[in-house]
């Protein structure tokens, strides 16, 4: 196992192993690559689904487990590597096999694949103290304010110039 | 147990939208009430946070939600799945909590399907094909329910705009404020029905467009709460400044306030009981620590929601005699032919126009019913009925991840670049097309479930029929139209229908031998019992029930207030 230690920190995940971390971040970042601006991965994605799994989600453990390691499997069968070391047209082939159910070792590949796809993207879009989200780069990037308190305009056709919020207290100021 | 406490008045089951209205009216008026709600009495921090992973992507997980759960099958014969709901939001004040406020009056001709679709020849000139359904008309009409529908909107305060819609039904008062503030969506939809010919109208919305207080004749017991300030996380959220008309702080405190309404939270009603002459005599209930205990009452008042009522009525069979198939199913309907709304609908995208779609509420929506109920030529359509066409697509980005059209990917680069451009530019257009009842539509007792109390979970079978296949298409259809005359760039639908806003099982009608309660949502079969609730609707329409909801609770509670010699 190949210590992924001073590239990503994997060390700090509370379900994850640096292994799986590594293939998951791998995952996120071609589902909501990094571009000329930050993609899944900056956000802290796979933080959120590590901090989801240690609770409300505490029953997608052993889909992801299996999942992950489904998917080095696969890549070790297509195409001869470990799926975090493909280069990036390989690991998109990786991903659309099990986008389509076309993984012969892995019945619950098309599942495994929309349970990450979408919480790879709650953790890009969640609220921060969910653990992704990191710096509101999720809400930055498609011009969502996040939770301000009320909108004074109805913005009709114009950008909203607001920066973006993020609160973790019912705002109600009664008694 | 403990030995039963002393004989309630009343003692209504689930304290939601029905049971709040039900214990004001009636402990207002003297009548000691007794309120039973199995779910907690929320905080504030519980509700009025706006987290979306909390109350959008992991509902399943809320306490209101996780511990009630149905389970599911589309059709009959098949094996149901568990399935966790957000309809009957199991909390203090019900559903109204987290609703989207959308609050339409029926049509005048809703209440009368069977008279108005069937007899006068209507389905036959449609060419509608109406095998296995089973349509029956209300036993009352909108006129017996305009001061009702009335004392709900200036109770809990109504925005809207009386007149505007040419198809509502006759009114004697306005609404208590005016529509809330337009958004880019309201614009751009009333733009293109005008073009097009219909009428579009501000939805009426259970949100405040001014602070508001009700005035006399109203109930001026009910706190003042402020305005709306369209902070955009408003369907399934609990509103962060009450501008939502929601029971937990309209209704509940003026009941609690009389004196004379006893209410039990995190309490379970498991069995209603009944004595030899055939009447109810009160329930039995497992109490916060799960001992079971028994509460004595002249009347007993369900107010549960579709499936729970159902359940109760289900569980409370008798071992022989007349309450052998299930307590006031005499006519073997209890559970019978449940409905809900099909929601088809139609996304645009702009390339030149910044929508803003998340600047809320949701019930901020513009309106058409030219294709609702009969308002148009069914003539060679093949189905009746219709529903109503509106504005929607409000939602942080957890909402609207999901909403792709068919030619972009839905991951990788292109999905990204997608994303990022158009989630500020992009709206949806939700048609709610009816459903008619059908047979093989019913909620049962589960043989395999059971909840924590070991009780069998309510079984949900349902699926679209014939009617409603054919209803949705035309449905997307319209809204693909109207969706392209607003300007968008791109405009694609969804046509696949999900079931959305139960209704029906213990439906109301005229005849004892083919439905379950009276005009007055007393049961035929036991007069001390009642169902109020979107369970007795024997047919739904394109709006939303809650209206219709409130309207019965108010007509009900006068009903049994007329019944003096029921508690003398």
């Amino acid at each position: 196992m190949t210590s992924t230690t001073n590239k990503s920190p994997a060390g700090s995940f509370k379900v994850l192993n640096p292994a799986e971390a590594r293939i998951l971040e791998a995952i996120a970042d071609r589902i909501f690559p990094a571009t000329e601006t930050p993609g899944a991965v900056e956000a802290g994605a796979v933080n959120y689904v590590d901090q989801a799994l240690a609770g409300d989600y505490g029953r997608f453990r052993s889909l992801y487990r299996n999942g992950l390691r489904a998917v080095d499997r696969h890549a070790h069968e297509k195409f001869a590597g470990k799926f975090a070391e493909l280069k990036d047209v390989e690991k998109d082939g990786v991903l659309s096999d099990f986008e389509s159910g076309r993984v012969q070792s892995f019945k619950n590949a098309a599942d495994f694949f929309d349970t990450v796809r979408c919480h790879i993207l709650e953790g890009i879009f969640c609220e921060p103290h969910y653990g992704g989200n990191r710096d509101l780069i999720g809400w930055h990037l498609v011009g969502f304010p996040g939770q301000q308190y009320g909108y004074p305009d109805a913005y009709i056709n114009k950008p909203v110039d607001l920066e973006p919020v993020a609160t973790v207290e019912p705002p109600l100021e009664k008694k | 147990m403990t030995p039963a406490a002393s004989v309630a008045d009343v003692c209504i089951v689930g304290v939601g939208a029905t049971g709040s209205i039900l214990a004001k009216e009636l402990a207002s008026a003297g009548l000691k009430v007794v309120g039973l709600e199995r779910g907690p009495a929320p905080r504030l921090e519980d509700y009025a946070v706006r987290d979306s992973i909390k109350f959008i992507a992991r509902p399943e997980q809320l306490d209101w939600v996780k511990h009630e759960p149905t389970t599911s099958r589309a059709k009959l014969g098949q094996t149901a799945e568990l399935r966790y709901r957000t309809s009957p939001l199991n909390v203090l004040g019900g559903a109204l909590l987290h609703w989207t406020g959308q609050v339409s009056r029926y049509l005048p001709g809703d209440f009368k399907l069977y008279t108005n679709e069937i007899q006068s020849g209507n389905a036959e000139r449609a060419g509608a094909d109406l095998t296995g359904y089973d349509v029956i008309d209300w036993p009352l009409t909108y006129d017996d329910l305009e001061s009702h529908y009335e004392k709900f909107e200036w109770e809990f305060g109504v925005s809207g705009r009386a007149g505007m819609n040419p198809f509502a039904g006759p009114r004697k008062r306005g609404y208590p404020l005016p529509p809330l503030r337009h958004s880019a969506k309201m614009e751009l939809f009333a733009e293109a029905c005008s073009k097009l010919g219909y009428h579009p109208y501000d939805t009426p919305a259970g949100i405040l467009s001014q602070p508001y207080r009700p005035p006399a004749p109203f109930d001026t017991r009910i706190e003042e709460r402020p305005a709306c300030v369209y902070c955009g996380h408003c369907n399934f959220y609990g509103c962060h400044i009450h501008a939502k008309a929601a029971a937990l702080y309209t209704t509940i405190p003026v009941a609690i306030e009389t004196g004379n309404f006893d209410l039990k939270t995190s309490c379970k009603v498991f069995h209603i009981d009944t004595d030899g002459s055939g009447k109810a005599t009160g329930v039995h209930y497992f109490d916060p620590d799960g001992q079971a205990q028994e509460q004595r009452a002249r009347v007993v008042i369900l107010c549960a929601f579709v499936f729970e009522s159902v359940r109760l009525l289900l569980m409370s069979k008798t071992d022989d005699g007349s309450f052998a198939n299930g307590l006031a199913n005499s006519s073997g309907y209890v559970g019978r032919n449940i409905l809900a709304h099909g929601d088809v609908r139609a996304m645009g995208l702009y390339d030149d126009f910044i929508v803003n779609g998340f600047i809320g509420p949701g019930s901020a929506a513009m309106r058409i019913d030219d294709f609702n109920g009969n308002n148009f030529d069914h003539t060679g359509l093949g189905f009746i009925r219709g529903g109503t066409i509106g504005t929607s697509g409000d939602g942080t980005p957890i909402t609207r991840m999901d909403v792709v059209p068919p030619d972009i990917p839905t991951w990788g680069k292109a999905y990204k670049e997608y994303f990022t451009r158009y989630y500020t530019r992009s709206f949806d257009l939700n048609m709610q097309p009816e459903t008619l009842p059908h047979k093989a539509n019913r909620v049962d007792l589960d043989p395999r479930h059971r909840d924590r109390w070991g009780i069998p979970l309510p079984r949900v079978t349902f699926d679209f029929h014939e009617n409603e296949h054919r209803l949705q298409e035309f449905m997307a259809g319209v809204g693909e139209k109207i969706m392209r005359a607003t300007g968008a760039s791109k405009v694609w639908t969804e046509r696949k229908a999900t079931p959305n806003r139960w209704a029906g099982g213990t439906r109301m009608g005229a005849d004892p031998k083919n439905s379950i309660v009276n005009e007055y949502c007393q049961t035929h079969d036991v007069p001390n019992l009642f169902i109020v609730g979107a369970s007795v609707f024997p047919t739904m329409s394109g709006y939303p029930p809650t209206a219709t909801v409130a309207a019965l609770s108010y007509r009900t509670a006068e009903y049994i207030l007329r019944q003096k010699q029921w508690f003398a």
